[in-house]
């Protein structure tokens, strides 16, 4: 075990010292362009995070999730430019009323398993992407809502906001992570493993004392607040919110995103999600049929690697690993032998 | 006499056409192992699933220490103190054998600590470690419940029993598909623990039931054919007839009185 935390320890300093280098490293050695590639990755694998909690934390299977995504972009912009908020009452606003409209859903859809759960989250996203696209004086109908950004922080003269795209990567990075350290706590808790228990077994569950429907109903609420956050990060950094990112097929890719990256691990969707963006960006200009890719892909890993991309590289790890420890626990054995 | 650990009254549930517990009546006292025999379909498990809530009667009212428990959720009729395996052995594969044990010990609190670690609950560690060295799983403990054997998934379903504290265990053919070995080590686990627990077992192995029952109910066609010690229950003609039908000749005997 030791071995293993080891080389997982070193990857992960290496992977934060990355990210933070990010900002000068990546104009150096590509473009200007690519840090802010990378900020939106960052905020899709937020997004696909909320699919990997309802699907490899509780075993729900939503194609619903862009509707929590749109809420909290729809709340960004809205409380902008009609409400007149400033940054954070805006963000606030995004994220409760992604979170509250899980919860109002969450209501209907925990009461049914499976299929008819991943159907009512599709038909629950398909009703307000129609409701957004036509109620044009909120939502601003297809043209969606432009505003402009205010302020995130202002001390005195100085003000920080998202027009400095060190700043925009540096508050999504910090975003983000929070997030996912926020996730990894839930998961270690004990209310992790009553998710665990529900996913695994939800017969089961109920028979020693496990409130099914309840647990279901608070990880579905705190998939909606990811995709809220994510959805209101997503708001300030296009500036703008629109209908077209409540449409089911936003929701399709995160769970393509989190399932090719590993459902069940932290990281799983940041791995997916980097990888899909990445082939879209390098290979679309290219290649008109880059989708083409992307189904391959999905299909390759869901056959292969059922536990995705990154159960793929802890088996791998195991395999490098364990047989140093392997050896280790043995040995008192050998020395047994070789007594007479 | 105190009140029965469980009574049933009038239980009737049914599928379709099909009533699979009808007008069934119960009333087991406490301190004793009562087994629940019966030829297959007789609706054995259908009462089970009545009493632990996975099922609602049509009608009828179930009871748990003078407490009406009909029509409560599954969980909540597990906080009361009633646990149960299942007939297929079912528990959560891909948890660690301890960690199965660990959110059993921890289901039945209210409140599950969304922030905290896991892995700090010493408490609950102790007793998982206890539990472990009892059914003899330390070595496993780190495993996968999935890929354990048969037989050492049966001993976590005892030590989840135990674990849960329960007042009333179900065990639905908890010897099913086990190898004489492993029979004679659960059969040893399930006397030690009705020593200081109230259980009703079905079970379809004879020899097991005589072993261990205390009292016996036998149970056709939804409803109770009769009950009591295990050698009133053996030298009943019912019985054998409930099992292995009457001799064909007889019917024809019987219809032709009637006619």
């Amino acid at each position: 075990m030791t071995r293993r935390a080891t080389i997982e320890r070193a990857l992960l300093v290496a992977f934060a010292a990355f990210m933070l280098a990010v900002p000068w490293l990546i104009p150096a050695l590509i473009n200007g362009f690519w840090v802010s590639l990378i900020a939106e990755i960052l905020i899709w694998s937020l997004f696909a995070s909320s699919v990997n909690l309802l699907y490899g934390y509780i075993g729900l299977l939503s194609f619903g999730q862009a509707l929590y995504f749109g809420f909290g972009m729809y709340g960004v912009a809205v409380g902008i430019d009609q409400l007149g908020l400033g940054f954070w009452p805006a963000f606030g606003l995004g994220i409760f009323a992604a979170t509250a409209m899980a919860f109002v859903s969450g209501i209907f859809a925990v009461r049914l398993s499976w299929h008819y759960f991943a159907i009512i989250t599709v038909v629950f996203s398909l009703i307000f992407y129609f409701l957004a696209v036509t109620q044009k004086w909120l939502t601003g109908g297809d043209d969606g809502i432009n505003f402009t950004l205010p302020p995130t922080f202002s001390f005195g003269g100085t003000q920080l906001s998202f027009t400095s795209a060190t700043f925009q990567y540096f508050f999504i990075l910090a975003t983000v992570m929070l997030c996912l350290w926020l996730m990894q706590c839930v998961t270690r808790s004990p209310l992790g493993k009553a998710f665990l228990a529900v996913r695994d077994n939800d017969v089961r569950a109920s028979l020693i004392g496990l409130n099914v429907y309840g647990l279901r109903l608070t990880a579905f609420v705190m998939a909606g607040f990811l995709a809220g956050v994510a959805g209101a990060l997503f708001a300030f950094f296009g500036r703008y919110a629109s209908a077209s990112y409540m449409f089911y097929h936003v929701s399709g890719e995160a769970v393509v995103w989190a399932i090719v990256g590993g459902a069940g691990t932290l990281f799983g969707p940041l791995v997916g999600t980097a990888l899909f963006i990445l082939i879209r960006e390098l290979v679309s200009t290219h290649w008109e049929h880059h989708s083409l890719i992307v189904g391959v892909t999905a299909i390759l890993v869901v056959i292969l690697a059922p536990r995705g991309i990154v159960g793929l590289w802890r088996d791998v790890l195991a395999r490098i690993a364990e047989p140093a420890d392997v050896e280790r626990s043995v040995e008192p054995a050998a020395e047994l032998r070789t007594e007479p | 006499m105190s009140e029965p650990v469980l009574r049933v009254d009038n239980l009737v549930r049914r599928f379709g056409g099909l009533t699979a517990v009808d007008h069934l009546n119960l009333n087991l006292p406490g301190g004793r192992l009562h087994a629940i025999i019966g030829p297959n379909g007789a609706g054995k498990t259908t009462f089970f699933n009545l009493v632990s809530g996975l099922l609602t009667p049509d009608s009828g009212k179930v009871f748990f220490l003078g407490r009406d428990i009909t029509g409560l959720k599954p969980h909540e009729i597990s906080r009361l103190g009633i646990k149960r395996t299942l007939q297929i052995k079912s528990v959560f594969p891909q948890m660690s054998t301890a960690d199965n044990l660990w959110i059993t010990a921890q289901a039945g609190t209210r409140f599950l600590h969304p922030f905290r670690p896991a892995a700090r609950d010493r408490d609950t560690a102790e007793r998982v470690e206890r539990t472990l060295a009892q059914i003899g799983l330390t070595p496993l403990a780190s495993r996968a419940a999935g890929t354990l054997s048969y037989g050492d998934v049966a001993l976590l379903e005892i030590g989840m029993a135990l674990i849960s504290q329960p007042r009333l265990l179900l065990l639905d053919e908890p010897t099913c598909g086990m190898s004489p070995a492993e029979t004679d080590r659960a059969v040893e686990k399930i006397q030690e623990l009705a020593r200081s627990i109230d259980i009703v077992i079905i079970e379809h192995d004879m020899e097991v039931v005589f072993e261990i029952a205390d009292d016996i109910t036998v149970m056709a066609q939804g409803s109770v054919l009769t009950s009591g010690s295990p050698s009133e229950i053996a030298a009943d003609e019912r019985v054998r007839e409930a099992y292995l039908g009457r001799p064909e000749d007889e019917d024809y005997v019987e219809e032709a009185v009637r006619a």
